[in-house]
């Protein structure tokens, strides 16, 4: 048996990658089960799959907390999620990743196999999707499945899902990334902290009462303390502010869902530490003076 | 729009998905209404990408209670405040079109028919998103959602959109209003026009989902100002009853809107002109509210 973990953002398509491996086990002649982490998860919040993989009918019905493989959807997450957490020193991982293996740090020194997923996926696919292509470097750096029931197991999840030409195009964009997987072993020096939750005593928060912003072992929590939740992260890509073009109709200001665009009177301000790159910016500005580039 | 505060009490590092265009309204709002007010939510989207425990992004006091009673709690609140002397907060309620216009109705009904002195705001994305995109009965005609699937027989939402302006219109409350984040200049108006009145005053403001409409996150508001352009949504408001209409469609082919949006991909050119049927219908029912 083998069991594997997927740590991914919502809409990358972590659940689909999940099936589609428990899939392409099943092409195999295995047995395979594949869900998701049930939370309030939006899109581009870190969320988390499994899939957990038999030759002998499966009743193992719980979450996994101690997983053979996992497979990182995004590399940007190691730095917001504890990746890490219940690996043993066996185990391996998959990263979408525009370094190497050996410049990666996941808080434990294991065999790592890393693709560039969005690239391939942006190239094959024309969306930052990376699912598919994952799947591809997970077969390459595992050897659990082979490729070629990577690919069945994309056409039959996919293919259902989201219509067979989409389903072939994404079995391509996996034996895309299955050619440019390297496999290294990565680093661990990192010391990987799990977040502390705030637990007040009813003196700390008396019944009735409403909350200051405080700060805490946990960050900081009360009002507008979302202010600490850096959003920037989640984006694919950014925008880039040309100020000769600019006159200061403040319309990107006004359409920005997160506020992060600040009016310095002279020319805007993009503050990336919260910008999700949705684009809404560009393509509402009437001079188009900013552009969306890959970040 | 120039003169909006720079502060925000809606703050960013909340968790809505990129392009979400109930974040765009709620800054907006936030900023006409001022540190001087009071929020409820019911169980949407907004609750949860905005105010999480222990950590929100208002920074103002809000209550979340059930899904059905927005409306009753906006009341108790405003009511308690004026006891307490602080008849000059504002309260707020902003609701989804799920809370608004299905579970929450018979709320809001009461509470128009009593005329509480509360803005209700409902963000109309035209399903449940929150939930996973379940259609509601704001969900267009012909438009895909996890309830109305596309299948051989029947493809998407059968039924029509429902009208509720209109059905508040017919509470006789002092101000109803509809608006689109796609018309800034309009609904900032409204929403001062809000604020400064007294009694039960609606607003439905319509916000594009990306999530829940398979549309690219760039072209949010754009979509927003063709669904006005192509007369799917209409921006008119109502003082006393007195209705007036704040602007004239260009009646574009809602052909355009619709080829943006995979909720609509599965859609025939039969369906197509049905929803462009009920276009052309929902102006010419609009306009004659109007009386000269």
């Amino acid at each position: 048996m083998y069991e594997v973990r997927f740590h991914g953002r919502g809409g990358q398509g972590a659940v689909m990658a999940a099936q589609a491996l428990a899939s392409a086990a099943h092409i195999e002649g295995n047995y395979g089960v594949a869900f998701p982490f049930f939370g309030a998860e939006r899109r581009g919040a870190p969320v988390l799959a499994f899939t957990r993989v038999d030759k002998d009918r499966i009743y193992t019905k719980t979450q996994i907390y101690e997983p053979d493989y996992v497979v990182i959807l995004d590399d940007r997450l190691i730095e917001l999620v504890n990746v890490a957490q219940g690996l043993k020193e066996i185990a391996v991982a998959v990263v979408n990743s525009q370094k190497k293996p050996e410049e990666l740090d996941l808080g434990i020194p294991i065999k790592t196999g890393v693709v560039d997923a969005t690239s391939v996926a942006l190239e094959v696919l024309g969306a930052p999707i990376t699912n598919s292509s994952i799947l591809g470097a997970f077969a390459k750096t595992t050897g659990e499945v082979k490729i070629e029931s990577i690919e069945g197991g994309i056409r039959d999840i996919f293919g259902h899902r989201i219509g067979e030409e989409l389903g072939e195009k994404n079995a391509k964009a996996a034996r895309a990334a299955y050619e440019k997987t390297e496999v290294g072993t990565c680093r661990g020096e990192r010391k990987m902290e799990v977040k502390k939750q705030w637990l007040p005593t009813y003196k700390e928060l008396p019944l009735g009462a409403a909350t200051r912003p405080m700060q805490t072992d946990a960050g900081l929590v009360g009002p507008g303390s979302f202010i600490d939740n850096k959003t920037g992260s989640w984006r694919t890509f950014k925008p880039v502010y040309d100020k000769d073009k600019c006159n200061m109709c403040r319309f990107c200001w006004f359409y920005c869902p997160e506020g992060c665009i600040y009016d310095k009177k002279e020319e805007m301000v993009f503050d990336f530490d919260y910008c999700k790159g949705c684009g809404i910016c560009a393509n509402e500005c009437p001079k188009e003076a900013i552009e969306m580039v890959r970040d | 729009m120039k003169d909006l505060p720079d502060e925000e009490l809606f703050t960013a590092g909340h968790t809505a998905c990129p392009g979400c265009g109930c974040p765009i309204m709620v800054r907006a709002a936030m900023k006409i209404f001022g540190p001087n007010t009071v929020c409820y939510f019911p169980a949407n989207c907004l609750l949860v990408f905005g105010a999480t425990y222990p950590q929100d992004a208002f920074k103002v006091p809000y209550l979340h209670v059930l899904f059905e009673n927005s409306a009753v709690c906006a009341s108790g609140i405003k009511r308690g405040l004026k006891k307490l002397g602080k008849g000059d907060v504002n309260v707020v309620a902003f609701a989804g079109d799920g809370g608004t216009a299905d579970i929450g109705i018979q709320a809001l009904s009461g509470a128009a028919e009593r005329n509480e002195d509360i803005i209700y705001i409902c963000y109309d994305n035209e399903a449940y998103m929150n939930t996973g995109i379940q259609r509601s009965g704001s969900t267009p005609h012909g438009a895909w959602t996890t309830t109305t699937p596309v299948g051989k027989k029947i493809a998407g939402k059968e039924l029509y959109k429902k009208d509720v302006p209109r059905i508040m219109i017919a509470h006789d409350v002092p101000y109803v209003a509809t608006a689109s984040i796609g018309h800034p200049a309009d609904m900032l108006r409204k929403l001062e026009k809000a604020r400064d009145l007294k009694g039960f005053r609606y607003l439905q403001i319509f916000a594009p989902c990306p999530t829940g409409w398979r549309f690219d996150t760039a072209k949010t508001v754009q979509l927003a100002k063709m669904a006005v352009d192509c007369g799917l949504w209409t921006l008119y408001e109502a003082e006393d009853g007195k209705v007036t209409i704040n602007k004239k469609p260009k009646m574009t082919p809602v052909k355009d809107y619709v080829k943006l949006q995979g909720r609509f991909r599965h859609m025939t050119d039969e369906q197509i002109d049905s929803l462009q049927e009920w276009a052309n219908k929902k102006w010419e029912r609009d306009s004659a509210m109007v009386i000269e």
